[in-house]
């Protein structure tokens, strides 16, 4: 069974933003990111599942309901982490957990003690007098503590300092090993190579490509960046693999794609000042993605 | 029931604070009565010596004004005035101040309707103000007994007093369905001051020119004490009015909260 269904999903709204006939499927247990740069139409496609916009047409359903009929029912099993957290600030974070339980006909004390464990946050302080980064604790214990079978995450990790994101990470992965769904939409690549099975990616509201983590790292990008000792011509780096090969004088720099031996063995051959191989940033990933679409 | 609590809980100070506003007000207003009472002809020949159209506006009635239950009537209306304030800021604020603190995520993507959510809401908000209404009414009834200077119908005043709830009402649909209208309101208080002044204004304006018209326009006029005071009891036509706003006001503010797209902030 699809936990999450997106048919054709269209959402207009302003000028600029939005979503165009979007259509990919998340399979039960499975950690599904979500990628683009900011303005792609993540949170869109989030706030369309959560029941919190309306689709301009097509449609979504989790765990086989649709989301706008059956929102109620279908938000039981949701866990839901927005990119930004806001709660209502004259609360202690106790009570306001308490009452995020209070709507899940189940009791959460339990989990809320494990979880302010894990994440290492104090269940007595004002909201209010929260740092960035325990605001998303919060956030963080809100959205897991009634053990959800889908959790969504909209750029769960801005605020969070390494230790924690670690931890952070290591949690949904057990969440995950338990059965939980998790969608993950992020813009920084490396969070989403490191916790996803497969990954859709998606610029101005339109699916790019929809790939296994596994084939595109295989298919990844690395960029080079040589500086020689004596001036090279560009006939020396082309190759199979080889894009935006650029020379000038004793540097070089271009993408590469491809064995890996292969280019070190050619590289080997030139007397080298100085190099720098270097995951693309998404930017590149993106133009390259965008450019194949052309 | 959870959500309803948690309102009430975040709705607390603000009703306490006005609950003491108004007390506050009838000790201040029924205090002055005595005053007035025991010099009542001098003050009356004062009145009379004011223009008409001043003392139709302030709501004056020369010939009741000495008695507490005219009295009352007259100080009445700035009760309601500060009452359709509270009343309306409550109503502007309780969706809105999910959008403006940013909460509204929080409570959407719960497992609850969105119908559900808006009779938390409006529940929490007509406890509190019937709260306020029975505490109010308590030292309005006090405060009559201590100054009053010979008996009143008891069951008159409480007629006018509950009409602060019934004009409460009107102002909370009203401001309810403004927030559901304009959810991104950043501040609440210049709408729900605006509006309940405009339509105090209207009322004044009426009054003096004796257009009976207007009273249709205006929730302040929809209660007359001095009807009340000779009948006893309310006009059928305005009491129906007054409903038909608040069950309108209230069914639309559902039919278009339900529909409404909740964007990021």
């Amino acid at each position: 069974m699809h936990v999450i269904e997106v048919n054709n999903l269209t959402k207009t709204y302003g000028s600029a933003r939005g979503i165009t006939d979007l259509s990919f499927q998340v399979e039960q247990g499975e950690i599904f990111g979500f990628i683009g740069p900011n303005g792609a139409g993540k949170s869109t496609t989030i706030r369309t599942l959560l029941g919190l916009i309306y689709p301009t047409s097509g449609s979504a359903k989790i765990f086989g309901k649709d989301c706008i009929q059956d929102g109620p029912a279908i938000k039981k099993e949701i866990g839901y982490l927005p990119s930004e957290v806001f709660y209502y600030d004259n609360m202690k974070v106790k009570d306001l957990l308490q009452y995020s339980a209070s709507f899940y006909k189940k009791d959460c004390r339990k989990r809320i003690a494990e979880l302010a464990a894990i994440m290492d946050l104090d269940l007595n302080k004002k909201i209010d007098d929260l740092s960035l980064g325990n605001k998303k604790k919060v956030g963080i214990v809100q959205g897991l503590l009634h053990e959800p079978k889908l959790i969504i995450l909209d750029e769960p990790t801005s605020g969070l300092d390494p230790l924690m994101q670690q931890r952070f990470f290591e949690l949904l992965e057990a969440e995950n090993k338990r059965g939980a769904t998790i969608l993950f939409s992020s813009h920084i690549l490396s969070e989403v190579q490191r916790l996803c099975d497969r990954v859709a990616i998606i610029k101005e509201g339109k699916l790019i490509q929809l790939e296994k983590i596994s084939t595109l790292k295989e298919n990844n990008y690395k960029r080079f960046k040589l500086e020689t000792k004596e001036p090279v011509s560009s006939n020396d780096f082309q190759m199979s693999g080889v894009n935006e090969l650029k020379v000038e004088g004793t540097t070089v720099s271009f993408l590469y794609r491809g064995n890996i031996n292969a280019m070190m063995s050619k590289i080997a051959a030139v007397d080298l000042a100085n190099i720098l191989v270097e995951e693309p940033d998404l930017e590149e990933i993106f133009m390259h993605y965008y450019e194949k679409e052309d | 029931m959870n959500m309803v609590l948690h309102e009430l809980r975040a709705y607390r100070k603000s009703t306490l604070i006005w609950m003491c506003t108004l007390v506050a007000l009838v000790v201040l207003l029924l205090s002055m009565f005595p005053t007035f009472a025991k010099d009542a002809e001098q003050f009356k020949s004062m009145l009379r010596t004011m223009p008409e159209a001043v003392l139709k506006a302030v709501g004056v009635q020369i010939e009741t004004i000495t008695s507490i239950l005219g009295f009352y009537a007259y100080v009445f209306m700035y009760i309601s005035l500060c009452g359709a304030i509270q009343a309306m800021n409550l109503g502007t604020s309780i969706l809105s101040k999910e959008i403006r603190e940013k909460t509204a995520d929080f409570l959407l993507t719960k497992p609850v309707t969105r119908t559900a959510i808006v009779s938390a809401k409006l529940i929490a908000a007509f406890i509190s103000l019937l709260m306020t209404n029975i505490v109010y009414l308590a030292a309005a009834v006090i405060m009559a007994l201590v100054v009053k200077n010979g008996d009143f119908e008891m069951s008159k005043l409480v007629l006018i007093s509950v009409t602060l709830l019934f004009i409460q009402l009107i102002f909370l649909s009203l401001g309810f369905f403004v927030s559901v209208l304009v959810l991104k309101i950043k501040s609440v208080l210049p709408i729900s001051l605006g509006t309940v002044f405009a339509f105090f204004i209207i009322g004044m304006l009426g009054a003096t020119s004796g257009d009976e018209a207007i009273r249709y326009f205006t929730p302040f006029k929809y209660f007359d004490p001095a009807y009340i005071m000779q009948h006893a009891s309310y006009e059928g036509a305005f009491l129906w009015l007054g409903m038909g706003i608040v069950v309108v006001a209230i069914v639309m503010s559902y039919l278009v909260y339900r529909k409404r797209d909740i964007h990021a902030v």
